[in-house]
């Protein structure tokens, strides 16, 4: 039951069952299938305990980056590269915070060796703009304020770009059951959800249901 | 103080009220004013740092040199220290400080205590160093139940007097302390009439036991803090805080600095629910830690809890176990009510049930309400969204809806004639109308009598929470020559949009667009404010920006006047700022270019409230603000699952700043409030007392799935209670959620659950088909 995309897993010998068992990938009904392994092209056969080179790319820019192999990804990203815009929250798979693209595919960072991104692209929050704007989403995120203390966003936008890649020219399809589906691993403390929903449905171009928002019920005002 | 009639109240229940407004005050909005921008959906100021990533929480900030600290904690529910040396940790690889903060001999109290800490090149390398600590205990006897604890003979969790902690996040005047005894600490009681006598009197009684699970506040954004010394008596703290204040002055207190030496910074929070006041959390004295490892290294030290840490000792929700009995006369009337409550907030203090059994049903003439900590050795509990106010609920409303039941009464009719707040009678009457309450109820009656496997039910608790806005906030309000206009205070953001509120005011004050004012918030340095508790942050802050933009509007209209020719009563201001009069117009700019100086500075403070129509709190000088939610649910009787269809939810807003923030709140309350009722609780295991599920893959909290469609009706209610009419939403969106789902569960299988998290087991138990308790005697982990 260990993932089949991760390469490196002799680094995990040792590590707790738990974290082995715990699958690295956000498992969706859309990629649970096609997805392309992950293959480690640049990395040497065997490396550590000291820092190695890392090559990947971050947000469509070349990366080098010097980490220990125990280093996770989010880590590396977080400390190493300076991208603070996926975060730490349950450091266990459990709540999407951390929630990156790795090749297309959202992955929780925190899940990840470092390591096991060599030769691959990632993609964070700070990557899915366009010319230094705001994409689409991203707009509808602060329009429909799919988003209270922000902590959660990072990972809940990766994950809805990725469910709008996914369905492509199908996103007028898009549910709110779909969406609910796609951001079920992305937890948010202060309640943000139906906002969210609210936000991918705008931009996929599909209807919203009755009660994702409540913009125009009466206010009681006399 | 002048005497200002103005219109207030509700829907159509609007009359007009005299109200004492003190002198410099301006004339309070209140229903006859019509604004363009306060009330409207703006979309936060700030949304596109938190879309893009560039947010920075105080978790993200890097500091040249900084060092990540770690911290050594006890792993035993109660032990004393036999062997303590930091000696493997001072020679581990990268690490730049160690600390001690117990000694040999040392009694420690709960699984997580503060034992001793590092700072190190990295975290990987401070948790390495933690581990080359030598440390022995002797395991001490140890009670992590409350019930237990509470028996004669348990073991003492302190050996002497408990100091109680109080912080922002507490209701303000909910407190006090009482006689002890054992681990038993009574709180004040609350009581009118004699409940125990006419309690035996009444011709129906409903007698039963309830009881809630701890609940921790897992904000996202873990308790932390980077320390930064700038000289031997000068220093920054970015810190993961609600109370940028509380953190300075604890900071200034225990390091003996002038306040004026400790700036403190929280430019993005992520969350705080209660949790995150002052420097220490409850359990753990994180910026202690990180400023004495930060001075010993010379070097900036960051310190977050990890997600372990943040579940253990940085405060939860207490728990409650609640004996009820409720009274009513032969002809379905009310008449009394005792609560006897006792609850745990581990070694801490606050584990009081709130207002809900006392004040919201205040036609019942004998009410007594009597509750105690019980200490355990477990982390210390703290405020936490609406403090007591989910665990009373659910107990009393549940309780009501048994002796409806029991007497044939209704139970929507009964509430209605029990409240004397006029709002909630309407929220509750329109409320059951746009809900479909009759017909609902008809239905899951039709379903119970068939049997069937699926049942849907539908339940309605009440919200009650106070205005507990208030002075202590000067905010600072600066137009430049350039016609830049800054809005500047301390306070912080927890992730309610305050700083887009306070440009909504500013800019409906000057008639200018809210885009268009920067707002400068979360620096100490920046002005005075409140912490982010209680419901006050925007009835505290909006006021203050409201009279300091109304200042530098006055002084802007006594330039229009010079430059227009005419008396400052004879100039008018219009859309986009701009003023005429005379019949000559002058845009923003124009009129900004024409002041004297470099800029003009208004300063705004925020008065005493000063009105509370229609009803007050509790005989308190301030606004009863007032909610009911309606709650649906469906459950498989075969599988016990029950799931929240919808949740009908009609708050007092006051005068809404900005329903789209405001409504967000509202969700987050629900959603907050969905989740402790069916799948949160802290697990602590008897033998060992740690905590089982200190993680968020078994401490479950609502995903996307597990959620009701939300209808949010937002009932604007003018008091007359400050200068914009603001209160605050946060804490009454989540005090009635869990109580009208308990409600509904009760009328979807006919039988109570009287015991949270309502989960799959105790479904089936409570409709008999496993063993098990359905009252309060379930105990954590499932049916005994």
């Amino acid at each position: 039951m260990t993932s089949p995309t991760l390469t490196r897993r002799g680094l995990l010998r040792g590590a707790g069952t738990a974290s082995v068992l715990a699958s690295c990938a956000k498992p969706t009904h859309d990629d649970a299938s096609t997805a392309p392994a992950i293959t480690d092209a640049t990395a040497p056969a065997e490396i550590g305990p000291e820092a190695a080179a890392l090559r990947f790319t971050l947000n469509g820019k070349a990366a080098t980056l010097q980490v220990e192999p125990r280093v996770t990804l989010l880590d590396a990203l977080r400390i190493d590269a300076g991208v603070t815009g996926p975060k730490l929250v349950c450091d266990r798979g459990a709540c999407g915070a951390c929630t990156v693209l790795v090749d297309g595919r959202p992955r929780n960072a925190c899940m990840m060796l470092a390591h096991d991104v060599a030769g691959a692209n990632v993609t964070t929050v700070e990557g899915l703009g366009q010319d230094g704007g705001m994409s689409a989403l991203q707009a509808a995120f602060v329009r429909h304020d799919a988003l209270q203390c922000g902590f959660c966003t990072s990972g809940m936008l990766t994950s809805c770009a990725a469910l709008l890649q996914r369905v492509g020219a199908a996103a007028p399809q898009l549910t709110a059951a779909r969406v609910n589906e796609a951001i079920a691993g992305n937890l948010c403390r202060c309640g943000t959800y139906p906002h969210v929903v609210a936000a991918v449905l705008e931009v996929a171009g599909a209807k919203a249901p009755a009660g994702a928002s409540s913009a125009g019920n009466p206010r009681g005002v006399g | 103080m002048p005497r200002t009639k103005l219109t207030l109240g509700f829907a159509d229940q609007l009359t007009e009220v005299d109200i004492d407004v003190p002198a410099g005050e301006p004339r309070p909005w209140d229903a006859d004013s019509r604004l363009a921008v306060v009330g409207t959906e703006v979309a936060r100021i700030d949304g596109e740092q938190k879309v893009t990533g560039r947010a920075t929480y105080t978790f993200d900030v890097a500091l040249p040199g900084m060092l990540y600290a770690a911290v050594l904690r006890c792993p035993l529910a109660c032990a004393r220290i036999t062997k303590l040396s930091v000696d493997g940790a001072e020679k581990a690889p990268g690490v730049r400080a160690v600390m001690t903060l117990a000694e040999v001999g040392d009694r420690l109290l709960f699984a997580g205590q503060d034992i001793a800490a590092v700072a190190a090149l990295r975290p990987e390398l401070a948790r390495d160093a933690l581990a080359a600590i030598a440390i022995e205990y002797e395991a001490l006897p140890f009670v992590v139940d409350a019930r237990m604890a509470a028996e004669p003979g348990a073991p003492a969790v302190h050996d002497g007097a408990v100091k109680q902690r109080k912080t922002e996040g507490d209701e303000p005047g909910a407190s006090g302390s009482a006689k002890a005894q054992g681990n038993v600490r009574a709180l004040p009681d609350s009581r009118r009439g004699d409940a125990a006598l006419a309690l035996t009197k009444a011709a129906v009684v409903h007698e039963a036991s309830y009881s809630t699970q701890v609940q921790t506040h897992s904000a996202l954004e873990t308790h932390g803090i980077v320390v930064r010394w700038d000289a031997e008596d000068k220093l920054t703290a970015w810190c993961s805080t609600q109370g940028i204040f509380s953190v300075r002055d604890e900071l200034a207190e225990v390091f003996e600095l002038s306040p004026a030496n400790v700036e403190v910074i929280t430019e993005y929070l992520g969350g705080g629910f209660g949790a995150k006041f002052g420097a220490s959390a409850p359990g753990t004295r994180l910026g202690f830690i990180a400023a004495t490892l930060a001075r010993t290294a010379a070097l900036p030290v960051k310190l977050m809890c990890d997600r372990h840490e943040e579940h253990v000792c940085t405060g939860n929700r207490p728990d409650s176990h609640q004996d009820v009995r409720l009274g009513a006369d032969a002809s379905g009337k009310l008449v009394a009510l005792h609560v006897r409550s006792i609850g745990t907030a581990g070694i801490g203090t606050g584990a009081g049930i709130g207002r809900n059994a006392f004040s919201v049903y205040t036609k019942i003439p004998h009410v007594l309400v009597e509750s105690a900590d019980v200490f355990t050795n477990a982390g210390p509990g703290t405020a936490m969204r609406a403090p007591g106010h989910p665990q009373g609920a659910f107990a009393l409303e549940l309780a009501i809806d048994e002796l409806a039941r029991k007497a044939k009464i209704d139970a929507l009719q009964v509430r209605i004639d029990h409240d004397e707040h006029p709002v909630r009678r309407w929220q509750f009457e329109q409320g059951a109308t746009r809900f479909g309450w009759a017909q609902a109820r008809a239905r899951s009656a039709a379903a119970r009598a068939k049997g069937t496997r699926m049942r849907t039910g539908v339940g309605v608790a009440a919200s009650i929470w106070g205005d507990f806005g208030r002075p202590g906030v000067t905010v600072t309000a600066t137009i430049g020559r350039d016609g830049s206009v800054q809005i500047r205070n301390g306070v912080q953001d927890i992730g309610t949009g305050i700083g887009t509120v306070m440009a909504q005011v500013a800019a409906e004050v000057l008639g200018l667009e809210p885009g268009s004012i920067d707002v400068e918030i979360g620096r100490a340095s920046y002005g005075p404010s409140v912490g982010s508790g209680g419901s006050t942050t925007t009835a505290s802050v909006t006021p203050a920006v409201r009279n300091a933009a109304e200042q530098c509007r006055t002084q802007l209209t006594e330039v229009a006047a010079d430059q227009l020719g005419v008396a400052t009563s004879a100039v008018f201001w219009g859309p986009g700022g701009s003023v005429s009069g005379g019949g000559k117009t002058l845009t923003f700019a124009q009129l900004c270019k024409k002041m004297p100086g470099e800029a003009i500075v208004g300063t705004g403070t925020r008065a005493k409230t000063f009105g509370a129509h229609p009803m007050a709190f509790s005989g308190q000088p301030m606004q009863q603000i007032a909610g009911v939610q309606f709650a649906q649910v469906t459950i498989d009787t075969w599988t016990g699952t029950v799931r929240v269809d919808r949740v009908l939810a009609m708050h007092d807003c006051g005068r809404v700043m900005n329903a789209l923030t405001c409504r967000s709140q509202i969700n987050g309350g629900i959603i907050l409030g969905t989740s402790y009722a069916l799948l949160e609780e802290r697990v602590l295991d008897r033998d060992f007392g740690r905590m089982l599920n200190p993680n968020l893959e078994n401490y479950k909290i609502a995903g996307a799935l597990d959620i009701p469609t939300i209808d949010v009706v937002m009932t604007d209610v003018h008091a007359g209670n400050n200068s914009t009419g603001a209160i605050g939403i946060g804490e009454p969106a989540t005090v009635p959620t869990a109580a009208a789902i308990a409600c509904a569960v009760h009328d979807a299988i006919g039988v109570p659950v009287r015991s949270l998290p309502i989960t799959p087991a105790k479904i089936l138990a409570a409709l008999g088909l496993v063993p098990g308790a359905t009252g309060g005697s379930v105990r954590a982990g499932g049916p005994t």
